[in-house]
């Protein structure tokens, strides 16, 4: 199955030169990890997702937050957090982002997702965004689909 | 691509009775929950019909979720603003022993400036794939009453086709901006102007006063089930037939789905309105929102009473 067939032709972005704040609030009101960032074309330049704020929010912390033993200030957390918020995105988005193409397989798709570790990732067709491919929606298709399909 | 605009959709929950009046207590024959909105309507009819559209708006809660989960199942593209509070929801019951339907309507979530300000940098985007722009229906709280001037003005100088179809100020300041096509709301009219515009010489006066605008083509509904045009190739009068009408929710945004489809596809005038007309009939012929398919559609077509009036 192509995955322009079965992707989220969903199209919430944001353009590089937003600020942070509004990318929390984006994530927060659509119940989204991360977004792609897109030019007045919609063509996708980069990707911006929760990880990459709590990244900028902590750095030189991040790498800890994976041990469950590791407790940030609360304090210092906020404050960064809300400086931050202020600043463009482009400061912290990923600029190298895995495009898939209308035609990919949702196989090869779904397995570069798992591989990356990424949970959902842009769709282009001629370097523009025309949806989205989310893992959980292609692994839940994998599993269902009939053997032969 | 075909992109509609609906600031304030709904979900509409339609309840079916044997009887329906006020101060009593009713058990539902039948209920029927759907996405609503006039753009959110045009979109799915445009989806059954084979055309790839996007839709655009404000959504929130719970509702607004479902509505973007019912756009999704017909493959739409969706670029809608998500806003705090809920979308609202929009109650009709139908009394089948008396075919009457009684509508409430909720006024929607708010909409504050920095949300707008987001839905006009994203409508600028999407404008940029469109050749077509649908823009209907009520607006939320927040939004500027005359929002739709702009809207109809920027997809204008983009050069983007553009169909409005609203009442009130919303309508008139879209006028203003000279969209291709607008369905007018002639009873809004009436009464801002104090002048009754019910037979269909007044209805063709007004027309032309929307010409004289710099609207291309207009329509508006006539009687029950029926609807004037008035197109470059002059002005009908086209009815359905009452026998078989379920329920005429969301019937009204089928005509114009089929009327865009119509230009879409440069069909003749009366096949156009014969194609728009048949689509609202098979709409309202079943309780569930939307069309069965288009050859259903075409099938109605005939049944279709067409009169050139001009």
């Amino acid at each position: 199955m192509r995955i322009g067939d079965v992707m989220d032709r969903d199209l919430t972005s944001v353009t590089p030169e937003r600020v942070i704040g509004e990318v929390i609030e984006i994530l927060a009101r659509h119940r989204l990890t991360g977004i792609p960032v897109v030019d007045d074309d919609l063509r996708v330049v980069g990707f911006i997702s929760e990880k990459d704020i709590v990244r900028a929010a902590l750095p030189g912390y991040f790498d800890y937050l994976q041990d469950a033993s590791f407790i940030p200030d609360f304090g210092q957390f906020q404050s960064r957090l809300r400086q931050i918020s202020r600043h463009k995105v482009s400061q912290y988005m990923t600029n190298d982002v895995d495009l898939f193409e209308e035609d990919d397989s949702d196989f090869t798709v779904a397995m570069t997702l798992v591989q990356h570790g990424y949970i959902r990732g842009p769709v282009v067709k001629d370097g523009i965004l025309v949806g989205m491919a989310n893992r959980s929606t292609l692994l839940e298709r994998i599993l269902t689909e009939t053997e032969g399909s | 691509m075909i992109l509609t605009v609906t600031m304030n959709p709904a979900v509409d929950e339609e309840y079916f009775l044997s009887e329906f009046h006020a101060g009593s207590w009713f058990r539902a024959n039948k209920v029927v929950r759907s996405a609503g909105g006039k753009g959110v309507n045009v979109s799915v009819i445009l989806a059954q019909l084979g055309y790839e559209n996007a839709a655009m708006g404000f959504l929130a809660g719970y509702n607004g979720e479902y509505i973007r989960d019912e756009l999704r199942k017909y493959q739409i593209t969706t670029n809608f603003v998500h806003v705090p509070g809920e979308t609202r929801t929009n109650v009709f019951v139908v009394d089948q022993t008396g075919n009457l339907e009684t509508g409430i309507a909720e006024p929607g979530p708010y909409v504050s400036e920095e949300a707008l300000e987001r839905f006009l940098i994203n409508y600028k985007r999407m404008l940029g794939r469109a050749d077509f722009v649908f823009i209907g229906g009520s607006l939320p709280p927040g939004v500027p009453q005359d929002i739709y001037r702009e809207l109809v003005k920027l997809a204008r100088d983009g050069g983007n086709e553009v169909f409005v179809d609203a009442a009130g100020v919303a309508l008139a300041s879209a006028m203003d901006a000279k969209p291709t096509f607008a369905k007018i709301d002639r009873r809004y009219v009436s009464r801002a102007t104090s002048t009754p515009f019910v037979s269909l010489d007044s209805i063709i006066e007004l027309f032309n006063q929307a010409h004289a605008q710099g609207v291309t083509c207009c329509l508006t509904s006539y009687r029950s089930y029926g609807e004037v045009f008035s197109l470059p190739g002059g002005v009908y009068l086209a009815e359905i037939e009452r026998e078989g009408v379920v329920s005429m929710l969301g019937a009204g945004e089928a005509l114009l789905a089929g009327f865009i489809v119509g230009r879409k596809e440069n069909m003749p005038d009366e096949e156009r309105i014969r194609f728009a007309m048949a689509c609202a009939y098979e709409d309202s012929s079943h309780a569930e929102h939307g069309i069965r398919s288009r050859k259903a559609v075409e099938d109605l077509m005939n049944t279709v009473r067409v009169e050139r009036l001009q």
